[in-house]
């Protein structure tokens, strides 16, 4: 590996560990800050299919497919008095790790690659959730700054194992 | 009478059912904790009710093919779901005849045959076993594979949508749905609707039945529960749930009609097309419907949701299953159609509400769940049954039906009632008692 693409994917990794660590304390605000205008936050349906058929995940259904307006909704409905699903908010604890960089244009572009495994614990209830899977995300170098452009999770659970998806993968 | 210190695990079959009768009073707005989550309600509800009545298998959208399959279950068993090359539709039970394998594990596919991974025998998408390795030499040629076909389950249509049942002689499906069909036409029919995409699923660690009464007759909750909506400015205001009419039928379906709206939530477009699978009336109340949601019993959902997004009203129309897999455990399963007509624009737009607001992420469908969780922790266990703890359905009791509805069924002119709720709850009672 080049040490331009052992810097990259140190730098990729810190951007992703510190979006992990502001989710986990709860800071929306400081966490939506990372994002482009461009935005396009999918999470598609697993499926299972015959074989090894590809891609085993659907390409017309998503838990989440949000541009910049919807994912601020929904940033910010966890401000409101009634956003019950994370009153009070969830313990979640994002493990990032496996961090690939794939393509890298520097101060231009990246494509991202990494795993995420999400531990996430309600109130009381003993049980927890777990939510793993890959990410593939895309940045965009602007003002100094990477911001993520679009990211693709996809999960490995084809029914998901988690009441709802109030949290961010 | 059987003695109230035993717990009900504790008692016969008959004495269970005999205190299920004294304590559970739908009549009366008394319906108690316990059956939300004790293990010997889960057994018979599941003999009782779900072996018993129609059950959703899903949409014929979703096998649109020659030869598609899909892969679903009719209460907790595996069952293929497949579209033969003569065009009809056929399920059965998801176990090889010789000695039990599941034949299938995909989800979805497209396939005339299905071979048995543990010994090879083959079967075609007719159910008929055309194909047993090695056959000659070892059964001698004796093997009669025409009555090993696979065993096949019982399934009706109506509107694209496939239930099936294991009940060997149930009652036709046409008398089943019987008045409801007029609020399904509404709510599934009112165009020709496809399912797009997989249909999501996740698990919550509830009763299934909170989810039924929820879409029943429970519209007093969106006030509080669904309250952010309100904030965001995605419907006008915390109380834009209470207009309108709950209506139900017999065998205890019921539904919600939220009206009035001065805009015609659904493609201008299609105006034609509504007309043409609706009546007079039916047209007359979608056009000035602004959601429709309503349970079929006993665990399938429907709703028609309209809200603002991006500062466009947009509807969406979305059907849930509420799949026991134990007391206090389901798989929510949820799918999302549209009126396969309507414009790609106008496609995606429903596509993006319903993500928003009923998927597994769904800023509606969120804050329900946590409360379903919360109802069946606080009904859990011995104390409830003890304390014979019991929920308050009385709500809308004072009122009289209107009469000048011009669907069928009971119908009342206000959305906060629990009408619908007893409804539901009394034919339960009555399946139970079966």
């Amino acid at each position: 590996m080049s040490m331009e693409m052992m810097l990259a994917t140190y730098e990729f990794s810190q951007w992703l560990y510190r979006e992990a660590k502001l989710l986990d304390d709860i800071d929306f605000d400081g966490w939506f800050a990372l994002m482009h205008p461009d935005i396009m936050y999918s999470m598609p349906v697993r499926v299972n299919k015959e074989g090894i058929e590809r891609p085993d995940y659907a390409t017309d259904m998503f838990a989440f497919h949000d541009d910049h307006h919807l994912l601020s909704l929904r940033v910010e409905r966890l401000k409101t008095d009634y956003a019950w699903a994370e009153i009070p908010p969830s313990r979640t604890r994002r493990s990032v790790n496996n961090v690939r960089v794939e393509e890298y244009v520097p101060n231009e572009r990246a494509v991202v690659k990494s795993y995420l495994l999400l531990y996430r614990s309600r109130s009381t209830d003993i049980h927890h959730d777990l939510v793993s899977g890959e990410r593939t995300d895309e940045f965009l170098y602007v003002d100094g700054e990477w911001k993520l452009s679009k990211r693709f999770f996809v999960i490995d659970q084809t029914t998901i194992n988690t009441r709802n998806l109030a949290i961010f993968v | 009478m059987a003695k109230p210190e035993l717990r009900l695990d504790e008692m016969t079959r008959e004495e269970a059912l005999q205190y299920l009768n004294e304590t559970m009073k739908p009549e009366e707005g008394v319906i108690p904790a316990y059956i939300l989550t004790d293990p010997t309600i889960y057994k018979l509800e599941h003999e009782k009710i779900f072996m018993k009545t129609w059950v959703l298998l899903g949409h014929e959208s979703e096998i649109p093919n020659k030869n598609d399959y899909m892969l679903r279950d009719l209460a907790g068993y595996s069952v293929i779901i497949s579209r033969g090359q003569d065009e009809e539709i056929r399920a059965f039970y998801n176990m090889c005849t010789h000695r039990g394998m599941k034949l299938c594990r995909a989800d979805h596919g497209n396939k005339a045959n299905f071979t048995c991974p543990y010994h090879g025998f083959n079967f075609k998408n007719t159910g008929e076993l055309i194909g047993v390795p090695l056959q000659n030499d070892i059964y001698g040629g004796k093997l009669d594979t025409s009555s090993m076909g696979l065993n096949k389950v019982t399934i009706g249509t109506y509107r694209g949508l496939i239930f099936g049942t294991w009940n060997d002689n149930p009652q036709p499906l046409d008398d089943f749905l019987s008045d409801f069909k007029w609020y399904l036409d509404i709510g599934l029919g009112r165009t020709e609707m496809e399912v797009v995409g997989p249909p999501q699923k996740f698990i919550v660690h509830s009763n299934w039945k909170i989810g039924s009464d929820n879409f029943v007759s429970d519209s007093y909750h969106t006030m509080v529960t669904h309250g952010s909506i309100a904030q965001l400015g995605m419907v006008p205001s915390a109380t834009y749930s209470k207009k309108g009419y709950q209506v139900h039928t017999d065998n205890g379906h019921g539904c919600l009609i939220g009206m009035p709206n001065p805009d015609f939530p659904f493609p201008e477009e299609l105006k034609d097309e509504f007309k043409s699978h609706l009546t007079t009336e039916q047209f007359d109340l979608i056009s000035n419907m602004k959601n429709l949601i309503g349970t079929l019993f006993p665990n399938l959902s429907i709703l028609v949701s309209h809200t603002k997004v991006k500062g466009q009203l947009i509807s969406n129309t979305t059907m849930r299953l509420w799949k026991p897999i134990g007391p206090d455990k389901m798989e929510v399963m949820t799918w999302f159609l549209v009126e396969k007509n309507a414009s790609e624009d106008w496609k995606y737009r429903s596509r993006e509400s319903y993500i928003l607001t009923f998927s597994p992420s769904g800023i509606f469908e969120q804050d329900d769940t946590e409360v379903f969780t919360d109802i069946t922790a606080a009904a859990s266990g011995v104390m409830p049954f003890a304390k014979k703890l019991t929920y308050n359905y009385t709500m809308g009791m004072h009122r009289e039906p209107v009469t000048d509805f011009p669907g069928p069924g009971v119908a009342y002119g206000d959305k906060f009632s629990e009408a619908n709720s007893r409804n539901y709850y009394r034919y339960w009672l009555n399946l139970m008692n079966s």
